[in-house]
């Protein structure tokens, strides 16, 4: 059986992309290896909403949604102090959510069998399968071999395929960090919100630098779920050495820190888990993102931005796959050159264009002391300002003590913080 | 207050998974090359310490790895070989 499009990985990216196709009347194949699709997965925690207007309207309908995110939080951490700013919308907006990346992508996948894709589970692909003229013709599980006049690569961050056909290198450590990720659920979602600060359909997304990751590159984050919350560290792989805990213990530092473990005493733990994730966005993207009978998208190809603080990647990923699929729609045949209105599209798209302009957000926040400045020296000195003993200092006062204390140059700080302006 | 330290074999607990006895998706290439590693970061970098040292030796176990793929990118020496667990097998991620 020969399907028109094969495609790799039922992800958000594989899905939207599978979702185009078969509504437009392809004969599509998801092969996922997982059990079902998003056994493989894990994310932070949030979905930004925006984009996915343009290009999964259906979301808006039913899509599962935890909590609507209405805090933002981001907190400077160090062993016995906290700096945390809070953005709160008053209003019920509704622009980015959390939810359980397994609960979307299963949603998500109803929508494609709806429209007619098959999605076959349990199966690995080990690798693209070429022709003699080096154009990929269908995919390899075992001593199987599925043809397909179009494959699109949704494998995600370990991209293993795209090595073993020769498209990309073997992953740097310089491109990537690993995410830890601990699922803390509360009997009662009241507690939760009390602890929080949240209305019963609110939802938090809170970003923490310093303490986390033992003030390297990286941090923690909660997400607040429905009845649970998402909480981990994040770590670039190229500081491993400068680390003093194993990340397995790192993280359950960061729960047990006391500004943290009052908020998630007593839940219980539901779930452990950890996944790569591309920090250098469009640095580790392959040399091209279209092949013949070949697209990349997703994780695979680098499409995932993060600013630090902001990180989106479910939304770059169902856009490109959207993007792939409208591709082979308007594609007269499957060589690289008609395919390159792919790179077009994802050219004309917020995709590649918020990428581009993020470039360097990668060199910025792999700066080791930025991190561990901004947060020693913020820390201490708004606890001079507050902490009033026989003199009451001036902001100024309290910043160059706190320079002194932390020995911490203000000027570098200040810097940096333009550096972050422009770039983050 | 409960303020428990979840052991990390308490945490992998909690995970389902299904494990593939007869081929491990993740082998060590060549023990040498792990002896003669002075730093080791697999035994830091992996969230379900598969890889454990033992005088100089690793020990690599397989069954509660969380598949993400950190080992053989951050292995110095490209020791590890790394698959896809086939048809189904390994992790199985319900509510992250």
């Amino acid at each position: 059986m020969k399907f028109d499009v094969a495609i790799v990985g039922a992800g958000p990216a594989g899905l939207a992309a599978a979702y185009r196709l078969a509504s437009s009347g392809f004969k599509v194949v998801v092969l996922e290896r997982g059990r079902e699709p998003g056994a493989k997965e894990l994310y932070g925690g949030r979905i930004y909403a925006y984009w996915l207007d343009k290009y999964l309207p259906e979301f808006r309908k039913d899509a599962p949604v935890d909590r609507w995110v209405r805090k933002e939080r981001v907190s400077f951490l160090t062993e016995d102090k906290a700096l945390t700013v809070e953005l709160a919308i008053t209003q019920k907006e509704k622009t980015s959510f959390v939810v359980p990346l397994v609960s979307f992508v299963s949603w998500l996948s109803k929508l494609v069998q709806g429209a007619g894709a098959k999605i076959v589970t349990e199966v690995t692909v080990d690798a693209l399968v070429k022709d003699e003229k080096g154009k990929i013709t269908g995919v390899r599980s075992g001593s199987d071999v599925l043809q397909a006049e179009y494959v699109i690569d949704a494998e995600g961050v370990n991209r293993l395929l795209l090595e073993r056909a020769g498209i990309v290198k073997k992953l740097e450590p310089e491109l990537v960090a690993v995410g830890v990720k601990e699922v803390l659920k509360f009997e009662n979602k009241k507690v939760l919100e009390e602890r929080l600060g949240l209305d019963e359909d609110e939802g938090l997304a809170w970003a923490l630098a310093g303490y986390p990751t033992e003030y390297l590159p990286g941090g923690g984050f909660i997400y607040t779920y429905k009845d649970s919350l998402a909480l981990g560290v994040v770590v670039y792989l190229k500081n491993w050495e400068k680390l003093k805990t194993p990340v397995y213990d790192l993280i359950e530092k960061f729960r047990l820190h006391p500004y943290i473990a009052p908020l998630v005493k007593g839940a219980t733990l539901q779930e452990y888990g950890g996944h790569m994730t591309p920090v250098a966005g469009i640095n580790m993207s392959p040399p091209r993102y279209y092949y013949d009978g070949l697209l990349i998208v997703g994780d695979a190809a680098g499409f995932l931005l993060h600013t630090g603080v902001l990180i989106r990647g479910v939304d770059f990923a169902i856009a490109s796959g959207v993007l792939a699929a409208e591709a082979i729609k308007e594609a007269r045949s499957p060589s690289a050159e008609d395919l390159a209105i792919y790179e077009k599209k994802l050219r004309e798209s917020f995709v590649l264009q918020q990428l581009e302009k993020f470039r360097s957000a990668d060199r910025l926040l792999g700066d080791e002391s930025l991190f561990r400045d901004l947060t020693l020296l913020s820390t201490e000195a708004a606890y001079r300002y507050f902490n009033i003993d026989h003199n009451q200092r001036t902001m100024f006062e309290a910043v160059r003590e706190a320079s002194k204390k932390t020995r911490v140059s203000v000027l570098k700080t200040m810097i940096n913080m333009i550096r972050m302006l422009r770039s983050l | 207050m409960s303020l428990k330290y979840f052991t990390i074999e308490e945490r992998l607990n909690a995970n389902a998974w299904d494990v593939d006895i007869h081929r491990p998706h993740i082998k060590i290439k060549d023990p040498d090359k792990c002896r003669t590693c002075e730093k080791k970061p697999c035994t830091y970098m992996c969230p379900a310490k598969c890889y454990v040292q033992q005088g100089d030796y690793i020990v690599l176990s397989t069954e509660a790895c969380v598949e993400c793929g950190t080992c053989r990118v951050v292995c110095p020496h490209g020791a590890i070989e790394w698959n896809y667990p086939r048809s189904g097998m390994g992790i199985w991620y319900r509510f992250t």
